[in-house]
């Protein structure tokens, strides 16, 4: 029986525009399993990022309970979920969000510094992680002088520095070409599983899909369909192997 | 997040906007220095003053009268300066050390030559700690008897009595006398020496062993033991008594006196000491009296010399809000981030408060720095002017002081653009695009 770490129950959020009242996210009820890679797929407007938004606490849900690792996030005020993220989550953007006045390192060096990791302890995690995304000898650069690609990967360094439990990736191949996409899931799905991360990852994008081990479809704020991916690849290679046409059909 | 990660984080995100950062610092440096100029120029007001009078005397003496007898405000109609009362004036805490001031008016005689003098005699141990200032020899010290310490004036002022009865001011009658080698001789007998002089009445040798300093002293009066004055003033009471079969009351029971005087051994205790004696029923007179009522009246120009620091200091910390506020906009993103991945309130309210803080401890600093250059500069300009002491006086403690101020005077600043900070939502901060 897989542990179930994050449980949604019964969640709504519902936004005012003027008189009428729209439901984002519509009586959503999901639960997400230790180690799984989920994908959220549907088309913009679907609510899938407002589902993010909320599972991660960004935003609180109108109705609902959501239960992370045993904690209810929506009853928890700013401060218990910014000591909650430090512990538990992992970010990576669609548009990397790496601060500019700071370096690669120190940019994958900002959790632990929240999280008061001793100076010399951080430094050699970080560059541990940097290694791992394939970025050590930019370590010293500024994100201005790294490709979108090299970005994103100090991104995912930066998100998985802490070895959270949970990793959200809300579009996280948005900005880059298939080349880069494929070798960006690799390194996250090859990440997570070392380590038996939960990632939830928002897309619209069906070719990151066969990476996950489940993918819900959303519409209108609901969940449409649920499918257990049985194909599931782990490498961009396995897809050129088997040949993504297959995949694409059974996923 | 530790302090350090802070402090280090602060400068790097000031140093990011170099030019504003210095601007902004620049503000916080004209406000701290003219701060600073200001209240240097209060305290040097103050520190001229207390030049001025000690050289007067000390400003640690306090001299004590019985009161008037006519004062009905007294308080105490029959406080008497006797031994018991003198006794429990030296235990006021603060006193260092207490003596009877006896007043007498005799005759110095040198040989054929003589002068008038008026004498005060006191505890000899006492005469240091009551601040006279001596041009040469020594003062009384404690076993001295028959010894004296002229005023400046004096040695200038012998006459021949058998050609005029007294000194005259034009200097006719003017007579060279040397100090360090005659014999002196003092007596109560003011006709000593004249033709139709009582020779009956021999003088006291005395023995000269200083000069008083014609600075902030009574160029005649000469200073000379207690009990020897009291037993010269005592014969000549009782020569009076024979000749006059009346007592004038002057010499009043033996063991009172009309004026004391005593030293505090701390400054900052001789207001204190001065109005517990007032409460005894005393008149009560020190230098540091005149002094606080010198200081009240210069203390209103401070005021207005500090008020317009103030408000340049006070435009300074509009700055500093102004630069943080357009900070916290520019870097709305970056906070939304920072929140994301696990940033607290209190580090995003603490990080910019940093900042802030920052901002006004580099002003302070340099501003510290500039008000000190400034103020030597108005110094050596006052002195070319004539001035004799420094205009400005800046202590240790208004620098650092002034640096504090000013950092506190950052953080107040700072509080309202990181409490927007702090209150930013992480989610809208982020897709600000």
């Amino acid at each position: 029986m897989p542990e179930e770490i994050i449980k949604l129950k019964n969640i709504r959020k519902i936004y005012r525009m003027g008189d009428e009242k729209i439901a984002a996210v519509n009586n959503i009820s999901l639960n997400f399993n230790k180690g799984e890679i989920c994908c959220l797929l549907g088309t913009s407007g679907s609510g899938k990022s407002t589902l993010l938004n909320l599972i991660s606490g960004l935003e609180k849900p109108t109705k609902g309970e959501i239960i992370i690792h045993n904690k209810h996030i929506e009853r928890m005020n700013e401060d218990q979920l910014a000591k909650f993220r430090q512990k538990y989550i992992g970010f990576i953007f669609q548009s990397y969000n790496l601060l500019g006045t700071l370096t690669a390192l120190e940019n994958v060096t900002l959790p632990l510094i929240f999280n008061k990791v001793p100076s010399k302890e951080r430094k050699e995690r970080a560059l541990e992680m940097l290694k791992a995304v394939g970025l050590e000898d930019r370590a010293n650069h500024k994100p201005s002088e790294l490709s979108g690609g090299q970005q994103q990967r100090v991104s995912i360094a930066r998100a998985f520095v802490n070895n959270p439990q949970v990793v959200f990736a809300d579009e996280p191949t948005g900005n880059l070409d298939t080349k880069t996409t494929y070798l960006m899931m690799d390194l996250m799905i090859r990440l997570a599983e070392k380590n038996k991360q939960t990632m939830i990852i928002v897309t619209h994008d069906l070719e990151i899909s066969a990476y996950a081990d489940r993918v819900i479809y959303l519409t209108d704020g609901r969940v449409e369909n649920i499918k257990e991916n049985k194909n599931k690849i782990t490498s961009s290679a396995e897809l050129v192997k088997d040949g993504g046409v297959t995949n694409e059909k059974e996923a | 997040m530790s302090s350090f990660d802070m402090i280090s984080m602060a400068i790097r995100n000031l140093w990011k906007r170099k030019l504003r950062t210095f601007l902004t610092v620049l503000g916080v440096v004209i406000g701290t220095a003219s701060i600073v100029v200001m209240i240097s120029v209060g305290i040097g007001m103050n520190e001229g003053y207390k030049e001025q009078l000690s050289q007067m005397g000390s400003l640690n003496v306090i001299t004590v009268n019985t009161p008037w007898e006519g004062d009905t405000n007294s308080n105490n109609q029959n406080a008497v300066l006797d031994t018991k009362t003198i006794e429990s004036i030296r235990n006021i805490p603060g006193v260092e050390i207490v003596t009877p001031v006896l007043d007498g008016w005799l005759k110095l005689v040198d040989g054929r030559y003589v002068t008038d003098i008026s004498v005060t005699g006191i505890l000899p141990e006492a005469m240091d700690a009551l601040g006279y200032k001596l041009v040469s020899g020594r003062s009384l010290q404690e076993g001295d008897g028959l010894d004296m310490v002229l005023g400046a004036e004096v040695a200038n002022n012998f006459y021949n009595p058998k050609q005029s009865w007294q000194y005259r001011y034009d200097g006719s009658n003017k007579i060279e006398i040397n100090v360090e080698e005659d014999r002196f001789k003092i007596t109560y007998d003011q006709a000593y020496g004249q033709n139709d002089a009582d020779k009956s009445i021999k003088g006291k040798n005395v023995n000269i062993v200083g000069v008083l300093d014609p600075m902030g002293s009574d160029s005649w009066n000469c200073i000379m033991p207690l009990n020897e004055l009291e037993s010269i003033n005592a014969e000549s009471a009782k020569a009076q008594k024979a000749s006059v079969s009346s007592s004038d009351g002057s010499s009043a029971k033996k063991g009172t006196y009309q004026m004391v005087k005593l030293r505090v051994g701390d400054l900052k205790n001789v207001s204190t000491v001065q109005d517990t004696i007032k409460e005894m029923g005393f008149e009560t007179y020190s230098l540091m009296e005149s002094l606080n009522a010198m200081q009240e009246t210069s203390k209103m120009l401070q005021l207005v010399l500090g008020a317009i620091g103030a408000i340049s200091l006070l435009v300074a910390a509009i700055g500093i809000t102004n630069t943080m506020v357009m900070s916290i906009y520019e870097r709305t993103r970056e906070i939304g981030v920072m929140k994301v991945i696990g940033a607290t309130l209190s580090d995003i309210k603490r990080l910019f408060l940093t900042e802030a803080a920052f901002i006004g401890f580099l002003g302070g600093t340099l501003g510290a720095v500039l008000g000190f250059i400034a103020s030597k500069i108005i110094n050596i300009v006052g002195i070319n002017l004539g001035q004799s002491s420094n205009l400005c006086v800046i202590p240790s403690w208004l620098v650092i002081l002034s640096i504090l101020f000013a950092t506190i005077i950052g953080i107040l600043a700072g509080y309202f653009p990181a409490r927007r900070a702090m209150k930013l939502s992480a989610l809208s901060a982020i897709r600000t695009e």
